[in-house]
């Protein structure tokens, strides 16, 4: 047992428990925060990988900025009752969680039956993500500059006022 | 080093947790969280292959940073909508929402 597995075992409790409670947590406040711990959680596994770039823009894209604007719907839309009274539809609820039993059972299933070698880890370095994220998916990193000022002008757009 | 097999059942976990809550919370935010949740342990399996998979090599963590771009802009999006909707409906309850219902 060395030091990244436990340091491994450790941000994998915290990433599981805390994703557990964004279902069991009464409140929506303590459910978005619970979020904002699991995805702390989830940075800390990628220094773990040996990704830090990825990390930090896991700490400040996730748990910085998606967290927040989580808190601002929150507290746009009705945030003070727990509960909506009983669910009518039960038989769902119960079909929703074996269906995703079963899932995770084919997962676990297919993950630990397959046979990976190990090998040296391998360790990018930021310089490699930029050349290749200038040279080989250039395109695809123009598509992504474009996505993201037609999801920030369509968010203004719907979530404003209409005007008379 | 912690073998890979560990952080593929951990991602496939943070999934499963999250298609339960998209399938059965009824309050649209928590909906929403879900749905950041199942594309962040994507993004778990994307990085951990490319630092011990098999063929390690950088393209997993630059795909990780395009499923970041995407999974912003969805929220974004995503939460526009959901104060539009409770604007003109006064609900974020998923169930009450079933205009388009067959």
């Amino acid at each position: 047992m060395n030091t990244q597995m436990i340091f491994f075992i450790i941000l994998a409790l915290i990433a599981i428990v805390c994703a557990v409670l964004i279902m069991a947590l009464e409140r929506i406040s303590h459910r978005v925060v619970s979020m904002a711990f699991s995805f702390f959680a989830v940075a800390g596994l990628y220094f773990l990988l040996g990704a830090e770039f990825i990390g930090i823009i896991q700490v400040m894209v996730y748990v910085g900025a998606i967290t927040i604007l989580f808190v601002f719907g929150m507290m746009m839309t009705e945030h003070r009752n727990v509960g909506f009274g009983p669910d009518p539809r039960k038989g769902q609820q119960i079909l929703g969680f074996l269906g995703a039993a079963t899932l995770l059972g084919v997962l676990l299933y297919g993950i630990f039956s397959m046979d990976l070698p190990t090998e040296q880890p391998y360790v990018g370095t930021v310089e490699a993500i930029g050349l290749e994220l200038y040279g080989h998916y250039f395109i695809a990193f123009l598509g992504s500059g474009f996505l993201l000022t037609s999801a920030l002008i369509g968010a203004v757009v719907i979530a404003r006022k209409e005007v008379e | 080093m912690v073998p890979i097999s560990l952080f593929l059942s951990l991602a496939a976990i943070l999934f499963c947790i999250g298609l339960y809550g998209v399938l059965t919370r009824r309050h649209l935010v928590i909906v929403l969280a879900s749905i950041e949740l199942m594309l962040n342990s994507v993004n778990i399996n994307l990085v951990a292959f490319s630092a011990i998979g098999p063929f390690a090599n950088i393209s997993g963590q630059v795909f990780t940073l395009f499923v970041i771009t995407v999974a912003a802009a969805e929220a974004a999006v995503g939460l526009a909508i959901l104060i539009a909707l409770y604007r003109n409906r006064n609900s974020i309850d998923v169930i009450k929402h079933d205009l388009l219902r067959w």
